[in-house]
Formats: C-alpha cells, structure tokens, sequence
C-alpha cells in the first residue's frame, strides 16, 4: 500500500500537529480509507512522537475504528434499548440471511458491512437501520431484500421512501 | 494537594502518621502487614485494576472498600485489611479471577486460601489476567513502549501493535520479570526449534552483575550496551532499590594520571580465533567450541549452570578434543601453546565427571611436562579417555540419511596404528592457540620493547633476566611474555615483583656511567640523534636549540654517538681516544 | 462583525423581534415552524421543508416565512409543522407526507382554515403536562441563528454575570438553586463549581470546564436535541461558568454519531464567537474564554468523566480511581469542572429567573443541604413500547403513571403495561407497582434504579424481563473498558448465566450466583460504570423474580421472547388463511390454502417472529 504523506499532512495540519487530537486525527483517517491502514498509522506515530502500542491502543479501543477494510455500503442497525424492544433482532436476522453475512463481517465483494451501533438517538422511530448516511425507520424484515436490492442495483433512494408507511407495530 | 501535610492513620488498630497522599498498601507494608495483590508493583505507578488489594475504611459512620495500592489515606481513617466484609469480597474476586485463569498456579492458590477452589462461573481457560503490569513497566519503566493494549471489554488484552514483532522490543525481560502469571516468559536461545537460528550467549545475563567471583573491587559494573537505562532512557530500577544510593547512571569513564617509578606488564595473552581454520568448522556447526567458551560453561554460575549441554538443550553422548589448534602448525603459530594438553587432560576429566558422554582426545604429543603432571596424564587413560595420536584434518558434519545422522564426524589419521579414522561425536572442544595481544605493538612503542619472532615480548635475556626488558623500571610477566601455565606465570610474577620491591627498598637506582653526552658547544640541533635513540632518552631544548641526553633514561648505547654528524655526542668512558689507548695498551702487551 | 458590548445585546434583541413580529403592516403574517431534529429529518422532513420553501416563493401574496428549528419532540409523529397565522392559534400538523403540505399550505396559510386531518388534536396530552426550562426555545427559533436566540433572552444571562456579579456570587446563586447534575450522579453542580474554583486559586492552576455531550445511554437523546436545537444555551451555561469557576479554555466531549448536532455546535460557536461572546475580552468586560469541539468516537464509558478525560488528551477513554476528584485533579491534571449539557443548558435561566424561582419546581428542600431535594425540571426521552415517543421535559416529582400514561398516552396496541426502565444501561426495572412513584434522584436511587441521564423505556407483556437484563448485560459486556476485575469478568460471567437461562438450561443456584457478582461489582469495581452495572439484572430478580423463576424452573419464557422458550403456533379460529405469513416465511415452515388456517412446521421455524409481526389477526401466538 502507498502512503499518500500529503493527505496524511493536510488531516495533521488541520489539527495542528496536536497529540490531543489523535481521535480526531484517526477519525479522519478512517473516514478517507474506510479503515485505519497499519502504514498509516505508524507514519502518524513518527509525525506525532506517540508511540506506536498507544496509538494502536486508542485504534481498538473505540468503535469508529477498524482495522480492517469495510465495504461500500456501511449497514448499521441500531440496538439501542428502543429499537430492541421493538425488534432489531428480527431485523438484523432479516438482514444477515439477505446479506450471507454475520453481523460485524464484510461481504467478498466489499460491497456490504453489516454492523450494530448502540443507539442512533431515533428511538421514536425504532427500529431503525442506517445505510450510510441514510437513515430508515421503523423498519420491518420483509421489506430488508427490497431495500438491499435497491442499493446492489445502485439506485439511489430519495428521502420519502426511505421511511416506510408501517404503523408502529412491535 | 501538598505534599507536605501530615495525616494519622490506623491500619488494623495500628496508628501511623505519613504524608497526605501516601497509598494504603505503603504504609501497611511499613507496619508489616500483608495485603494480596495482583497488579500492584513499586515501580511502576498503582492501577487498580486486580482489586485484590481492596481493604475495608471506616471514617466515622461511614464505611466502604477502597483499593489499597491507589486510595490516598485520609487524617483519623481507619483501615481493616481483613475483616469478614473484606474476606467475601476478595473471595468473589478471586472466584472470578479463577474463572478466567482456571489453570494458572498463583491464582489458584490464591483463591485456594481463600477458601475458593472451584467456580460457579464460565471458564475462559486464560493464562493473562490483564493487570497490565507488562504494559506498564515496558511503558513507564523500560520506556521501550514495545507491548501495549488492544481492544475493549471481555476482548481487551495485551498484545504488541499489530500483533506482529515489535520493533520497539529491547528484549530487556523486564515484561517477563513482573508477569504474575506466568504469561509472559523469556524463551532460552538453547530451546529454539530445529531451523532456527541460533547463538550460543556468552554475555552477561543481566545488564548489572560482579564481573568475576574475584572481582577486584567486588562491586557490580553495568554493561551500557545491556542496560535498560542507556537504550531508552528509563528503568533506574537499581538506583531504587540501592538503599546506599551508589548507583549513578552518569558516571562516564576517565583517564586517571598515576606518577609511577617502575611498572610490570602483565597483559596476557589472546585466544586464536580458529574461525580461519575453516576445517574445524568453528562459526558453522553448532556444538563446536573454542576451550574458553568451555571453560565458561563448566563454571557452576556459567550459562549452564555448569551442566555440558548442547545446543539444543540435550547433554552430548560423545565429545571430541582437538589438540594444538592453530599452535605447531606452520600456517598459524608454530610455537606451542604449552598449556592445552594439559587443560584438555582436565576437561576430559570434568567431562567425566559430570556426564556419561565418551570421550576423545586428538593430540599430537603430550606434553605434560611439569610436576605432577604425566601422573595426571595416567590417571586419565585410566579414567578411559581415548586418546588418538594425530592432527585432525577437518570436523564435518555426517550425511542425515547415514546412521550418525546430526552427528559431527572427526577425521584424522592415527599416526600410532597408520590407519585414517572417522569419529562420529556430539560436540567438539577446540584447544585454540595462545596469541599476543593484538595490540601488543602498541605496548612495544610506548616502552620502547622488544618482541620475539612469535610476538610475544621480549625479556632482557632469556635464561639470566627473564622478567626485565631492556628499559629500566618495566618488567614483564605471564603470557604476555610467552605462552605459560598459571605456575609459571606464579613463578615469574612474583620474581619480577621481588625485584620491584628491592628496587624500591634500595630507595636509589644505580645508572652504568657509560652514558652517552652531547657537548652543547658543538651541537648544531639537527635532532638527527632523537629519532634514533632507542630509548627516548635524548630531548631537544627548544630555547638553547641543542639536544640533551636524560641521563636517567641512556643506556649507553652509542648508536646517537655513531650517527652525530657534527661529533657532538660522545659516550663517556667509551670515547674514541679511550678506546684507541684500550686497543693500543692491548696491542703492545702481545708486543 | 463588529464585536458585541454588553448594551448591544438589548438592541439585536429588539431588532430581531421587530423583524419577526407577524402582523398586517409588517413584512410577515404566517410562520412555518418546520421540525429539523435527526428524529424529524429521518422521518422525512427535509422533503417537507423543500416542498413548503417552493411553496412560500410561489405565493409572496402569503407573506409567510419559514422558521428551521430542531427538535419538535414528539418523535412519534414527526414530520411536524407548526404553523402560526394572524388571527389564529398556532397549530400543530403532524405525521406529514409530502403531498399533505399542499393542502396545508393553501388550506391554511392562505386561506386560514385548519386542515383538522392532520392536526395534533388540541386534547393530545403529550405536552399538556410537560414544563420547559431547558427546551425554553423549542420551536422559537433557528438553532443556525444567534441572533434568534438573543430575540428569546439569550446571552443575557451572561451579560448579568459579567456586569453586575461576582463569580462568587454566581456559584451561590446555582448553589442556592439546587441544581443537580443532569448527566445521571446527580451531584450538586454548585459544589463542584466551587471545589474546582477553590483547587485551581490554592494551587494556582488553570481550570478547565467541559461539556459532556457523549450521550451513551441506549434510549436517550435528550443531549442530541438540546445542542441540534438550541445549542447557544449550552454554549451560555459553559461561559458563564468558566467565569465563575476561572476558566479560560472550555470543552465539548461529543458523540461522533451525532453529525447534525455537531455541524450546529460548530455553527453555533462560530457565530458566537464572531459576535464576541466567545474568545478575547467577551461583551467588552474582559473575560476571555474560548471552546473547543472533540468529537468521540464510540465507547460508551466516556461518559464517565476520568475516562471522557483520558479521551480529551488523546488516550483511550478508560477511567481512573476517582479517590481523587476530577475537580481537583482533571483534564491534564488540572482542576476540571465536567458537567452534563443539560446541566450547563439549566444555567441561563437560573441566573436570568433567579434561584428563587427555580426552587419552586421540583421536590425536597435544599435551603441548608444540597442533597436535600431534586429541583427544577428533567428531560427524558421516553420510547419503547408507548404510544406518544418523543422527549419530553417535565417537572422533577412528577409520577411515572403522569409520565407514561398522561404525556406518553399509554401502551400501544392495547397491550398491558409491565415494565419502565430509567436510567440507561446501569438504571434499573420498575414494576407496576412503583407507578406513582415520584421522578427525582433519590427516590429512583432507592428504589433500584437511578435517573441516569433521562432514558425511559416502556415495556409491555411482551417483553421478557430476563431477555431485558441480558441485553443491558450485553450492552455493558461490549462497552466496559475492560480495566478492573470485578465489572469485566463479573460481566462475562452474568452475561453466560443469563445467557443460559434464556436458553433454558440455568439452573436453580442461577440467581444466586447472579446476586453475588452484583454484591462484588457494586462494592469494588473501579468506576461507576461497573459499580452499577449490576442494576438491571438485581432490579429485574427484585421485581420479577418470578420470570426468572418461570425461565429456570418451567423453561419457558412467558413474554415469547426467548426463542427456545416458546414455540409458534397458529390458532386456527382467528386464522383467515390470508397467506401474507406463509409468503413472507423466510423458511417455508408455514404453509396452508387460502382461506384455509394454515399450520407452522416447527421443525423449519426458526422462530424469526416475521409472521407474528405481519399478522392482522393475531392469530399466531407464541406458547
């Protein structure tokens, strides 16, 4: 893998170099590679002077970060305590049985990563589902391979259908 | 807070005053009262993480369980280390400890005494408790920074970045060192699988250590390329705990100036290095040793604790010793080296001692000339030590598909029955030569010696001053004379050292008169005299721009007399007219 | 801009109401009150937006404006408009599609008839009993726009502290106030200003005040909506105390997840700071303090303030022995003043209505001791299984059957109601029994729970109580740092327990076991995180043992939660043989003709509760 030391300098700069803002630093990083790649972070070692078992510590530690490639369309279900109640679960199995994949795992195709996310703070439209930045609510299973298909034939879907009409049905 | 402020504390009924600030499990250790831990080390700093140490505090009506190693005591707080509520907490924590680490020695007799020895919870089967004590030391202490953290929650665990070799690693052991469990451990380079690759350490084992048991002063010395402290910076463990505070990281080493009247040269000698003898396949095969490496290995303290082992951990079921390695032998050093035989005589009969291993001697002529020392010899062919008269041609190793697979095979031709012979051994001892040192020229230089044709220095005469040289005041000792055994080195040492000590009884030292002068009329200063005296006994006074002959120094050998372009030098007693009337009175005598 | 001083602050005020005043003569006579929180903006209230912005600029003869604000709070029927006419009481219209603003637009803002169809019933009692302190400015004005907030009182506050108090004088006032923090310990916020402002002028340190805007609790958003819809009260609150505390240098710890809210934030600070409210020498009075924006980036046990501290400096966010204090030792060790947003968002109007006035809401009396009562009001975001979700903010004292059956309307689908959570993850079950127990720190402390920072989930018959505590246990398995024994392992070993009793196979020492870890989590885990923990799994043996025992004992799961517990049946009367559940059976377990009761093969159902959701007839019940 190449190191583009540019853009490595420009997300720095824009942080001034400061090891306080390594969170903030990562974050960037992961949202421009979809991942934290290992080369990276051992430049951002050597710019920032912390060693590198810290910044891989600070790397597992939190959710945003994976170490590992993700795929296109990130896929979260929210099992917050709302969305549990009103059956994420039966969600999620809808989703892992569309997708051939488990929850936290990427498709071959790194097309898809299936993961949970605790609470997204819509609890009044629970349960609810983000397919990257687009956000459905009260979401039931039997509509799952409809929306999937959707995004595999790269439609896009504008806002008033991403919400279904469904009532609030457990 | 500031530190300065004081505060009373009881700990178990015991008052104790101390600092604001000051850990509980301190101040219990100050009273001698014992509070298990599992995390906690002095070195690095409290972390509270095991909660094992957690004692029960009463302020008032108040009562709550805090962690001994982290909680600051607090003025008129009353501490119980093992009260009933006390006992059932760390008895759950050690239920639990027992579920993750179900296996692990300590925690089991740990929660053993605690009455716990079997869990109601979820074995993980774990041999990490996570106290992260590695972490901390490599972090805090080492400063190396090579193992850290991954992970969150139930997954959280120690493990290097990426989970792949640390660069950061300094291999200091330090991690090892303080691992309560076990998990961590430093794997002996003996013990590498077959394939890897593998160094047989004659280093010290630690960074801080008493260089021999003899050691002159015995105190210990630290190896900068060892120590912690000189890679990263960090450790100073030994300064904590020297309780004299005689350990100081930034003493530097100095040249020190000593005014001296006389000196004796005791500088040994080298070992050959018998890796250029590409036939003994020294450097290539494993299990062939150099006697000095031997020697170490015999020694109780010695990497082995004095066991004769192999490199991969195995005791060797035969052994070969080569004699006269590099010595007799015209390619290298044709003296000989005097002490091998009969330091291989010893081996043979440590090697006896200690194991069952068989074994062979390859000599060329014993030499077991001093006292004692044939009836030495004899008591060793009685021990069954085979003995094969014959230089060795070459150490191979033996073809894995024949029946001495992995053995290493000695081939020499038995000059006693003319017949070549093949010795299948396990390990072969190389009885190396005795060397000058390498800078033994340099030493020649600044005393202005001698050396032999083999090196080695050269004593004023060999059978009548054996321990001076030709400069007055040096005198020379041991190997670093020639190749000699400890009595001999004994014997001239202290000789030399008698005639030291008369030197200095006597107070004055007694110069031949036949010295060499510079008569300042006639000198010119061409300094052509200073470069040839042997001696450096002739300095040029810059003011007056004549040379001056040190009287003290002369020696009277009129090689500056012979050279003097201007006829300025003369030797006294022994000037030209002088020797003319000699040979002439000579003469006219016979007349 | 020119920077503010403080007697500029009244003319912007005035000149902005003037602006927006509605009336004949003026420039507008209609207001369009559009709900743009995540809740409102995920349910599809940016095509409503645009839709009544086509609208407005098609018709100038309306005279009607339209007013961005957050979070209109009543989640459950969002989109939601509020539309106010001259003439006419503002109107609530919710559950809106686009093809319904048309009419609202024409029928009413045009022509001044209420579309009754689409209107909140004026009987709804959702924000009958609710009182706004900290939600003051819902649907008053644009989170985008500083000087809307000024129009509504804003900065004012600031502007008395900075002219005519003391900062000791401001630290009596909350103190006297009996402000508790909001972020769930419910310390008094007066005492900790005053501890941090004494620790930072004994030791001659700089100080620090930070917001805690990592919102973790699964089920609660109330932080999310404060700073998406009036995030200028929040910034108010921190200024106002950094200057009582002495601080220069502020903070704001907030969840990655919330990009709206952090886009408004940051709009929001830079506003401020471009009106000199923020940075050097503020209204003219020569205070100076500025804050900055750290975004989390996912773990729950930020929330606790050593471990959001390690994260501030760039660490991992894992907590410390909190022997001592975070407002003596903090942020870089350093005093460090931590405090929830609706905490800091409580301040304003504190110092703008007085202590006296905010004492008369709420419980208890806290003249001579600061624990002595609960005052003021509480956000909660109530959801789960109740009719009107939303976040809501009602007095503290009020009772739980007020909260759920008044403001919240009830149980859905005519189902019973058996449980309400508070407190997030490490609150606890409350049974029926405890409904009219009132709202405040103390009381839900004793009974088991706590207020946790405002979470209140509602379950009915069918939740499974053991399913519950097990997925709380889960939640906190995931999110524990994993530093200390007791909350890592003690959690992992509760998480199998109840793992196996949902499975059918706990055993009869099971709750024991389950008893004893709580007694060792709570008693020495290192943080709060693990000490409460164990909250949900003793609340839920306190009050509902009786599951548990059904789980262990009967090996079945009476709510049908837990898939070995129960199995799917079909009752044949109520079956029509629609074949909507043979159709969408992922695994062709059901079959039957049509109008025939059809029959569920158990050995394919994999119980994945598809056809207990999609039937009308309730004929497929779980036994």
């Amino acid at each position: 893998m190449e190191v583009n030391t540019e853009l490595i300098e420009k997300i720095l700069k824009k942080w001034q170099y400061r090891k306080d803002f390594l969170i903030e630093i990562l974050q960037d990083i992961q949202d421009e590679y979809h991942y934290l790649p290992r080369l990276v972070l051992m430049e951002i070692s050597r710019y920032l002077e912390i060693p590198l078992n810290q910044i891989y510590e600070v790397a597992t530690y939190y959710k945003a970060f994976s170490l590992e490639p993700k795929g296109k369309f990130q896929i979260s279900i929210c099992k917050g305590t709302a969305c549990h109640v009103r059956g994420a679960a039966t969600v999620q199995g809808a989703l892992e049985r569309e997708l051939g994949i488990k929850l936290g795992e990427t498709d071959k195709n790194l097309e898809f990563t299936l993961e949970a996310v605790r609470c997204l703070g819509c609890c009044g439209l629970a349960p609810v589902i983000t397919i990257n930045q687009d956000v459905f609510g009260k979401v039931e299973a039997n509509e799952i391979p409809r929306i999937i298909e959707k995004y595999r034939k790269g439609q896009t879907i504008t806002a008033s259908t991403k919400v279904t009409s469904g009532g609030s049905r457990p | 807070m500031d530190g300065k402020k004081m505060v009373t504390v009881k700990i178990d009924g015991h008052e104790i005053q101390t600092e604001r600030g000051t850990p509980i499990i301190k101040l219990a250790a100050k009273l001698g009262i014992y509070i298990p831990t599992l995390c906690h080390n002095d070195f690095v700093e409290p972390y509270g993480s095991c909660r094992v140490c957690s004692v029960e505090m009463r302020r008032g009506k108040r009562k709550r369980l805090v962690t001994a190693c982290n909680y600051p005591a607090q003025d008129g707080e009353e501490i119980y280390t093992d009260t009933e509520w006390v006992r059932e907490n760390r008895k759950l924590i050690l239920e639990l400890l027992l579920a993750r680490c179900p296996e692990v020695p300590i925690i089991k007799e740990m929660a053993a005494a605690y009455g716990v020895t079997e869990t109601r919870f979820e074995k993980l089967y774990s041999d990490c408790i996570n106290c992260g004590l590695c972490v901390r030391i490599c972090s805090e202490v080492v400063g190396a920074n090579a193992i850290g953290w991954a992970g969150r929650g139930v997954n959280r665990e120690v493990t290097t970045p990426f989970e792949i070799d640390s660069q950061a690693c300094i291999g200091c052991g330090a991690c090892a060192a303080v691992c309560p469990t076990g998990r961590i451990h430093i794997e002996p380079l003996w013990a590498l699988k077959e394939g890897e690759p593998r160094e047989f350490t004659l280093g010290p084992a630690s960074a801080i250590y008493i260089p021999t048991y003899q050691a002159v002063p015995k105190v210990p010395v630290i190896d900068p390329t060892a120590c912690i402290h000189f890679k990263t910076g960090g450790c100073k463990i030994c300064e904590h705990v020297c309780e004299p505070k005689a350990i100081d990281h930034n003493q530097e080493e100095r040249w020190e100036e000593f005014e001296v009247g006389q000196i004796l040269l005791t500088t040994g000698y080298e070992l050959f290095n018998p890796v250029v003898m590409k036939q003994y396949g020294y450097g290539r095969f494993d299990d062939v040793y150099t006697s000095l490496e031997m020697e170490y290995m015999f020694n109780a303290s010695g990497p082995t604790n004095g066991r004769i082992l192999m490199k991969n951990g195995q005791e060797p079921r035969s052994i070969g010793i080569v004699h006269c390695v590099g010595s007799r032998d015209v390619n290298y050093h044709p003296y000989c080296s005097r002490i091998c035989c009969m330091y291989a005589l010893k081996f043979a009969h440590l090697i006896r001692d200690r194991s069952e291993a068989k074994i062979y001697q390859f000599y060329i002529d014993m030499r077991a000339f001093g006292k004692g020392y044939e009836e030495f010899f004899t008591r060793i062919l009685d021990e069954g030590v085979n003995v094969i008269r014959g230089r060795v041609a070459e150490v191979v190793k033996a073809s894995p598909d024949k029946a001495n697979d992995g053995k290493l095979l000695i081939r020499c031709e038995d000059t006693l029955v003319h017949r070549f012979r093949e010795i299948p051994v396990d390990m072969v001892i190389l009885c190396s030569a005795i060397e000058p040192q390498r800078d033994a020229d340099r030493l020649q230089r600044l005393f202005s010696l001698s050396r032999s044709p083999d090196g080695f220095f050269l004593e004023k005469h060999p059978k009548l001053d054996p321990t001076a040289t030709p400069t007055d005041g040096v005198y020379i000792a041991g190997c670093c004379q020639g190749p000699k055994d400890i009595p001999d080195t004994v014997a001239q040492a202290s000789s030399a050292a008698a005639r030291i000590l008369a030197n200095i009884a006597r107070g004055v030292v007694e110069v031949a008169p036949i010295l060499a002068y510079i008569d300042p009329e006639i000198c010119a200063g061409c300094r052509l005299c200073l470069q040839l005296c042997p001696y450096g006994a002739i300095e040029y006074l810059e003011d007056k721009g004549i040379s001056q002959v040190n009287e003290a120094l002369c020696k009277g050998c009129g090689t500056c007399v012979s050279s003097c372009p201007s006829g300025a030098s003369t030797q006294r007693h022994f000037r030209d007219d002088q020797i003319w009337a000699e040979i002439e009175g000579l003469l006219l005598d016979r007349r | 801009m020119k920077k503010l001083k403080v007697e500029d602050l009244s003319k912007i005020k005035e000149k902005r109401i003037k602006e927006r005043q509605l009336s004949e003569a003026g420039p507008y006579r209609a207001r369009i009150v559009v709900h743009l929180g995540t809740c409102g903006l995920s349910a599809g209230a940016q095509s409503i937006l645009e839709t009544f912005e086509s609208l407005v600029a098609q018709h100038p003869e309306a005279k009607a404006y339209i007013l961005k604000c957050g979070c209109g709070g009543f989640c459950a029927r969002e989109p939601m408009v509020q539309i106010e006419t001259l003439g006419l009481e503002p109107v609530i219209y919710v559950d809106l599609k686009p093809k319904d603003v048309k009419t609202i637009f024409e029928e009413h803002v045009l022509k001044g008839s209420i579309v009754e169809a689409k209107r909140l019933s004026p009987e709804e009692s959702f924000f009958a009993r609710q009182q706004f302190l900290v939600l003051r400015n819902r649907g008053k004005i644009d989170p985008e726009n500083i000087e809307d907030y000024i129009a509504q009182d804003g900065y004012m506050a600031l502007a008395k502290v900075l002219t005519s108090m003391s900062p000791e004088q401001v630290i009596a006032e909350v103190k006297a106030s009996g402000l508790r923090g909001r972020g769930g310990g419910g310390f008094p916020t007066g005492i900790k200003w005053e501890t941090c402002r004494h620790a930072g002028e004994e030791r001659k340190e700089e100080r620090f005040v930070i917001c805690n805007a990592d919102e973790g609790d699964p089920g609660a958003y109330m932080d999310r909506s404060i700073i998406e819809s009036d995030p200028h009260s929040v910034i108010e609150g921190m200024i106002i105390g950094a200057y009582a505390i002495g601080s220069r240098q502020g903070y704001v710890y907030i969840r990655k997840e919330y990009p709206i809210a952090l886009e408004k934030l940051n709009i929001a600070l830079a506003q401020a700071r471009e009106y000199g409210l923020l940075g050097d020498n503020i209204l003219g009075t020569g205070f100076s303090f500025d804050i900055e924006v750290h975004r989390g980036a996912g773990a729950f046990v930020c929330g606790e303030s050593t471990a959001l501290m390690a994260s501030l400096e760039g660490r991992a966010g894992i907590p410390r022995a909190k022997y001592i204090h975070t407002v003596e030792y903090g942020l870089w060790n350093k005093p460090s003043c931590l405090n929830n947003v609706e905490t800091w968002a409580n301040i304003p109007i504190i110092i703008n209505k007085g202590a006296d006035w905010f004492t008369q809401i709420g419980t208890g009396d806290v003249t001579n001791n600061p624990w002595g009562g609960s005052k003021g009001t509480k956000v909660f975001s109530l959801t789960g299984k109740v009719k009107n979700t939303g976040l809501i903010e009602v007095p503290m004292g009020i009772t739980l059957r007020e909260i759920i059956f008044e403001i919240g309307g009830g149980i859905p689908n005519g189902k019973k109601f058996k449980t309400v959570q508070t407190g997030g993850p490490s609150g606890g079950f409350l049974p029926e029994t405890l409904l009219d127990l009132p709202v405040d720190f103390d009381s839900l402390t004793e009974a088991g729970s706590m207020m946790g920072s405002g979470g209140m989930i509602v379950g009915d018959e069918d939740t499974c109580m053991v399913d519950m505590a097990k997925y709380f246990i889960n939640f906190l398995l995931e999110e524990s740092c994993g530093k200390c024994v007791p909350c890592r392992e003690g959690l992992r070993a509760m998480h199998s327990i109840l793992e196996r009793i949902t499975k059918g196979q706990g055993k009869e020492e099971d709750i024991e076991a389950l008893q004893d870890l709580s007694k060792v989590m709570i008693q020495s885990s290192l943080c709060a995180l693990g000490q409460s923990a164990p909250n949900p799994v003793l609340t839920s043996i306190r009050y509902f043992r009786e599951e548990y025992e059904a789980h262990i004992q009967k090996k079945k799961c009476p709510a049908g939660v837990c898939p070995d517990l129960y199995e799917m049946t079909i009752i044949p009367e109520l079956c029509s043989g629609c074949m909507v559940c043979a159709r969408y059976c992922p695994t062709k377990a059901i079959s039957g003709e049509k109008q025939k009761p059809h029959q569920i093969d158990r050995s394919k159902c994999i119980k994945c509760n598809v056809c207990y959701s999609l039937c009308k007839f309730n004929a497929i019940k779980k036994i």
